[in-house]
């Protein structure tokens, strides 16, 4: 029993809050024992916006992973997405202090700690630093320990979040007395499970399409080189089919998932759909055209301000995204998304088919983010052991956060 | 130029007669009410028009015969160029010219194109010097689209705030959604004379109701119960059909009508003023039909005040034509400046048939079906809503209570294809 503990992986998302159980035994690995899922109440666009509907959904979904894992679970982490979210590159430099130029470990710490000694306006709250490659005189390496050089530098992939839509989050999660031992971002646990390291070694976008918020980070010789968060996700789809077509929101939802395409061609102007399809009073017919005109409109338009962020970080270089753009989350289930992303973002484009190394029912789009939390938790274990790792991406942050 | 005059032309007929004075605001709004056709009501001199711009020029072309250029002193009658200020300052100048013009009427429609200089910054004064008469005051603006800038958008959407809180009913038009309406190669011209044929639709929709004799007849009491509190949201839409099944059409019509889908508003509908405008053959069967069709649709059949009106012109032919208000509960009291609507809670149970004791209560007189939109609010709102408030609100729909969404000046929430001004046709 020591040296096992029971991770949840809780995700509260703009549609539904997933909960996944994992069984961490020593160094062993992971066993997934226990999963599930239930509809959102009182988010939207990835943000709390009622604490104590959010409250009693994710209580009941964790209960319902208990229960079905037939177990407790020890400790959480916990997916953070929203507008909220934002990040800054900052590069930390330090003089290699011995005078023989050999680079120490007292060194990589000090190049480290100048990098992240940027202040944050108040009521700003660091969620993760993530590092990236050290540069030894200007050259790029991966490990500079006993290289010799006399100007160490590192740089940082720093995000950022509003304090109090954090700790709303943690709040919801210490209601029920439970631990949250680290917070990631939706976009890198979501991105660490669906791609290999030899994709992100070559250069991959990966976009989380989700109910209220589009995810997205861009791997860059296998480093994380930008996150962010689009705002809009397949709610807005769907309401704009609402105000659109002038229907209800579900009968929106239902052309959506059922007739909905991310692109339009000219031909959806012949066909026609019916709204409720059993010729009851009240029932209407529909072109297609306007309800691809529609989605393409909102979808491209989350593909190009992706895009514009990327250009203006100046990491929209084809040749350096050379895995093109990996699509996950509920909204990546909308028919042709792949077809408005290719055309959009110029790269290669593929919905992803999830992990293959777990059980068929959770390779969904809707579990990514849900394991690669896991993920975390199982590799921040190693990150403690073994002390270095080359992403390393964890940042202990209870504690960091006053929650009163 | 020289044919704009400061001077007004009496209004004629005295005596205990509804009076409506129409009010067009700056270019925009002057052209629209250029263009409206009031068939007789306008010929029987009940319904006045009258027109204020700070642009002698353009208004010297206007065919309105109550006419009045503000602000000689501040622009030489040259326009504002778009600027706020100098339009402030114009309306401010002429302060009691703009009292004349408006004189001592019922009902004041003021009708204002918003986002330039004129219309965004006078409509204020106008509403404030219009709320001192005591007069019931709605008004239809319309919005730019959004490809005019964010400036413009930025112009009217203060404009509206302040707006809001000075009339008893704003309808806000916004152009992107009106666009939605024309045939598919629509052209930004062409969606300007939408916008103008719109506000044609519901004023004279609103004079005909209280004008014309007809089955069910409403008096300015109903619309008072309907619009007697400042600010909270309006909302408003038409439908009409001719000939075959046009009871069926016209209900289609009205319930696919884009300003009535923002959103899913019609499930947040608070007070709603219904009115029918039917040719000869409409009986009272029909009009039932449609009224419950109506109510069924809005889910208030409590608080709808319907009226029908016959045009001996027509047969076969229905227009159906839905005002109201959303959010009461949002809405403050009537302005501090105005002298209060003595007639509201008398009004009240007359409109709304509602038990006496009921009406003499002081607060808004419906607690029968809460809307979801009132359940939400349990922090008192109505600061928020001056802070957050903006008139694409009405655009904003599911997304109401969250943070605004935006990006490059544009708020994201918005349905795409409707800042792109794209259109869908969604008739098969």
């Amino acid at each position: 029993m020591s040296d096992t503990r029971v991770v949840g992986a809780v995700e509260i998302g703009t549609t539904k809050v997933v909960v996944l159980l994992g069984e961490i035994v020593g160094d062993e690995g992971l066993n997934i024992i226990g999963h599930s899922i239930c509809s959102s109440k009182g988010i939207k666009k990835g943000v709390i916006n009622d604490l104590n509907a959010a409250s009693d959904c994710v209580h009941a979904t964790i209960m319902q992973a208990e229960e079905n894992a037939k177990s407790r679970i020890d400790e959480v982490y916990l997916a953070q997405t929203g507008s909220h979210l934002e990040g800054n590159f900052n590069v930390g430099t330090t003089n290699v202090s011995s005078s023989d130029n050999i680079v120490r470990e007292i060194d990589i710490e000090q190049a480290k700690q100048d990098a992240k000694r940027r202040k944050l306006p108040q009521k700003r709250t660091f969620i993760h630093h993530i590092q990236n490659p050290f540069a030894l005189d200007g050259q790029p390496v991966d490990s500079p320990l006993s290289h010799e050089a006399r100007q160490l530098q590192v740089g940082y992939w720093s995000v950022h979040g509003d304090s109090s839509k954090v700790s709303d989050s943690l709040r919801v999660i210490r209601g029920i007395d439970l631990d949250v031992s680290d917070m990631i971002i939706s976009s890198i646990a979501s991105g660490v499970v669906l791609l290999e390291d030899s994709e992100k070694e070559s250069g991959a976008l990966v976009v989380d399409l989700g109910g209220g918020t589009t995810d997205y980070v861009l791997y860059q010789n296998g480093y994380i080189v930008k996150t962010g968060v689009v705002p809009v996700g397949g709610d807005h789809i769907t309401n704009d089919l609402s105000i659109g077509l002038r229907v209800r929101r579900k009968s929106a939802e239902e052309f959506k998932v059922k007739n909905g395409r991310a692109y339009y061609q000219s031909s959806d102007r012949e066909e026609k759909v019916w709204l409720i399809g059993d010729l009851t009073i009240g029932d209407r017919e529909y072109p297609l055209a306007a309800i691809t005109k529609i989605i393409e409109a909102r979808v491209s338009e989350i593909f190009t301000i992706i895009k514009e962020q990327l250009q203006e970080a100046a990491l929209y270089v084809p040749a350096d995204i050379a895995c093109g753009v990996v699509l996950t989350g509920g909204s990546s289930q909308l028919a042709g998304i792949d077809e408005c992303a290719r055309r959009t973002f110029g790269l290669d484009a593929r919905v992803s088919e999830g992990p293959l190394d777990v059980a068929p029912e959770l390779r969904g789009p809707g579990y990514s983010t849900a394991l690669g939390l896991l993920h975390y938790a199982l590799t921040g274990q190693e990150d403690r052991q073994r002390s270095t790792k080359p992403t390393g991406i964890l940042r202990r942050l209870t504690g960091l956060l006053s929650l009163e | 130029m020289e044919t704009s005059t400061d001077s007004l032309l009496s209004t004629s007929n005295a005596g205990d007669e509804l009076k409506i004075k129409v009010v067009g605001l700056g270019g925009a709004g002057t052209n629209a009410v250029d263009g409206l056709k009031l068939d007789d009501l306008g010929e029987a001199g009940r319904v006045q028009l009258a027109a204020i711009n700070t642009d002698a020029q353009a208004l010297s072309n206007s065919p309105i015969a109550e006419k009045l250029v503000i602000g000689r002193s501040v622009t030489r009658g040259l326009g504002t160029g778009g600027e706020v200020d100098i339009g402030k300052k114009a309306a401010e100048a002429d302060r009691d010219a703009i009292a004349q013009l408006i004189g001592d009427v019922d009902l004041i429609i003021l009708v204002v194109g918003l986002g330039g200089g004129t219309g965004s910054s006078a409509a204020t004064v106008v509403a404030e010097v219009a709320a001192k008469t005591g007069a019931l005051i709605l008004a239809f603006v319309a919005l730019p689209f959004s490809f005019e800038g964010a400036r413009r958008k930025r112009i009217a959407e203060d404009s509206v705030g302040e707006l809001r809180q000075l009339v008893h009913g704003l309808i806000p038009l916004p152009n992107d959604v009106l666009l939605q309406e024309g045939e598919e190669d629509t052209s930004v011209l062409n969606a300007f004379a939408l916008a103008n044929r719109w506000i044609g639709r519901g004023v004279n929709s609103l004079c005909a109701i209280l004008l014309k004799t007809g089955l069910i007849n409403q008096d300015i009491s109903s619309v008072r119960s309907v619009f007697n509190e400042c600010g909270g949201r309006s909302i408003f839409g038409t439908g009409s059909a001719t000939g075959g099944d046009y009871v069926k059409d016209a209900l289609e019509d009205l319930f696919i009508c884009p300003l009535l889908h923002m959103g899913d508003r019609p499930s947040q509908l608070d007070r709603l003023l219904v009115n029918i405008v039917g040719g000869t053959d409409l009986g009272i069967a029909k009009v039932n039909e449609i009224m419950s069709m109506v109510s069924k649709r809005f889910n208030s059949r409590d608080d709808i005040v319907f009226g029908a009106v016959i045009d001996e012109s027509r047969s076969a032919t229905l227009e159906i034509c839905v005002l109201g208000k959303v959010g009461i509960d949002d809405s403050r009291p009537v302005a501090p400046t105005a002298a209060a609507p003595q007639t509201a809670p008398v009004s009240l149970s007359e409109g709304l048939l509602l038990d006496p004791e009921i009406a003499k209560d002081e607060r808004p007189p419906r607690r029968v079906h809460t809307s979801k939109l009132s359940k939400k609010k349990k922090i008192p709102d109505v600061d928020q809503e001056e802070f957050l408030f903006v008139d694409t609100n009405a655009q904003r729909g599911y997304f109401d209570k969250t943070d605004r969404n935006l990006y490059n000046d544009e708020d994201l929430d918005v349905p795409t294809f409707m800042r792109k001004g794209i259109k869908i046709k969604i008739k098969v």
